[in-house]
């Protein structure tokens, strides 16, 4: 990976193909604007769709929904079996190395300010208006005809994203693993939750993200120290180790690309504080299969619930600039290896030559259980990827066998340790 | 009181009288993060597909440290790749 030769005794640095800028060229908070202002659209429309009805190529029925273990929608009438096309295969997206500037999907644009949740569609088969809430679903039936009804147009609000990654895991497997995680952690569980864990209640829902690519430049200054003699000091109980060492100034640069970043374009699940929320588990249970991803139909969440987007490209930027920096120090960290002592990284540099934005739906199963403990709120998830099938949980402890177990344990090593006191 | 006797009456070091409280926080410690994850996330870092050029650089000696009772540079964060720093151009 590096093509560093290890540092040598400071009297000829190597040659800085691409090194930073001198420190006292440095330090400007806050930074610039990661992203050029200006921003192509790709236009992810699914063309032969429309909002109402949406009949089966075969048939004509509107009955329509995914079977999650081939990833195909079904006609419930006539049993035909399609699939839209993939994402990638219908926009351009190919070398990396080569993003221009910033390019967003048509359904990864920002909402309009007055754009609601609540949509009208009108019933193609009896004319009714039948109303949906596109914060939670995408699709109704109509009340009067009982045709399916679904949204397909990307509208400004951000309920239409460019792809969605269809459920792969069932219901039943859902179901089998979250019992299995919470089975495991049954003995210091608090007893309500035991009591009330109803896994049959999982729920599949489809959660907003932004997949991101991104080709960017970084930059990281600090000090590194090798250590060049150990010894003691003082005399009988006051001796010490003490440390001789070389300091360095460390300068490091990398150039790369990022495929398919994920960030949660939800702004309450992007909030992550694990003293007040559980969202870390829906976010460990990343990655998915992006690549997978299938032109929108809204058939395929049929069954199951949605998310409505709330970020955009503006609001998720920071959040990609952080990930692309972290990205850029792990890459960085094998070319510090000789630095036996460690090194302090004390400034970083990012440069973000071309993004490519696009909104997704990506399938979660979600149990959660709502939880009350002296005052303090808490909702518990057990997460299930949709496609992968990782499973991710917050279990609520019970305290009082917490510190039972503590205090057993505590008490066991205490007494071996008096007992090998009482031997010598 | 009897452990502190045993302690000074022993060869054995007397700190290790405070392995059964530190053996008993650990335990419950331990059992508390299995259950509730809170230290888990979504390792983007290493599971994302990131195709990175050659790290370049340069490394060069300007000071040197003698005596320092120190076994690692102070405030080390070459493993904490999420810790962010002050931003320059």
């Amino acid at each position: 990976m590096t093509t560093l030769p290890p540092p040598g005794d400071g009297a000829a640095p190597p040659a800085t193909p691409a090194a930073p800028p001198a420190a006292d060229a440095a330090t400007t908070t806050p930074p610039p604007p990661l992203a050029p202002p200006t921003e192509s659209v790709i236009d992810t429309r699914n063309e032969r769709l429309d909002d109402g009805i949406n009949r089966c190529p075969k048939c004509g029925a509107t009955e329509i929904q995914l079977r999650p273990k081939a990833g195909m929608l079904v006609c419930l009438f006539c049993r035909h079996e399609w699939s839209e096309a993939r994402l990638d295969e219908t926009i351009a997206n190919g070398d990396l190395t080569a993003l221009p500037g910033t390019t967003v999907g048509s359904g990864a644009a920002a909402s309009a300010a007055d754009a609601g949740s609540v949509i009208t569609l009108k019933c193609g088969g009896c004319a009714a208006e039948v109303v949906v809430n596109t914060a939670e679903q995408m699709g109704a039936r109509c009340h009067w005809c009982r045709h399916v009804l679904t949204v397909n147009e990307q509208i400004p609000n951000g309920a239409v994203p460019d792809a969605v990654l269809p459920f792969k895991v069932t219901h039943d497997a859902a179901v089998k693993m979250i019992s299995e995680f919470a089975g495991k952690r049954r003995l210091f569980a608090d007893r309500a939750f035991v009591r009330d864990f109803t896994p049959g209640n999982v729920v599949g829902v489809y959660m907003p993200y932004m997949v991101v690519d991104a080709k960017a430049s970084a930059d990281v200054v600090g000090v590194g120290e090798i250590e060049t003699r150990q010894y003691q000091r003082g005399t009988g109980d006051n001796k010490t180790t003490v440390y001789d060492a070389d300091v360095y100034r460390v300068e490091r640069h990398v150039d790369f690309t990022a495929d398919d970043l994920t960030i949660e374009a939800s702004s309450e699940r992007a909030k992550i504080d694990t003293s007040v929320n559980t969202n870390n588990i829906i976010n460990t249970i990343l990655p998915f299969d992006t690549e997978n991803a299938v032109k929108w139909n809204a058939s395929y969440l049929t069954g199951y619930t949605s998310e409505k987007r709330d970020q955009e490209v503006a609001t998720t930027t920071p959040e990609l600039e952080r990930q692309l920096l972290t990205i850029a120090r792990a890459q960085v960290a094998a070319s510090v290896e000789q630095y036996d002592r460690g090194v302090r990284w004390e400034r970083e540099r990012l440069e973000v030559h071309g993004t490519r934005w696009v909104a997704m739906y990506l399938p979660v199963w979600l149990y959660s259980y709502y939880h009350e403990h002296k005052g303090k709120k808490m909702v518990h998830y057990i997460a299930v990827n949709g496609r992968t099938g990782e499973v991710m949980g917050s279990v609520p402890v019970s305290t009082p066998r917490l510190v039972g177990a503590a205090v057993a344990a505590g008490t066991v090593i205490e007494g071996i340790v008096l007992a090998a006191m009482g031997a010598f | 009181m009897i452990a502190a006797l045993l302690a000074a009456e022993s060869n054995v070091p007397g700190w290790l009288l405070v392995a059964g409280p530190a053996g008993g926080g650990g335990v419950y410690f331990g059992l508390w993060r299995y259950y509730r994850n809170t230290h888990r996330s979504h390792a983007f870092e290493t599971e994302s597909r990131i195709a990175a050029q050659s790290v370049t650089g340069t490394d060069e000696k300007f000071d040197e440290v003698t005596g320092t009772r120190q076994s690692n540079i102070d405030n080390g964060n070459h493993t904490n790749h999420r810790q962010r720093l002050e931003r320059f151009q």
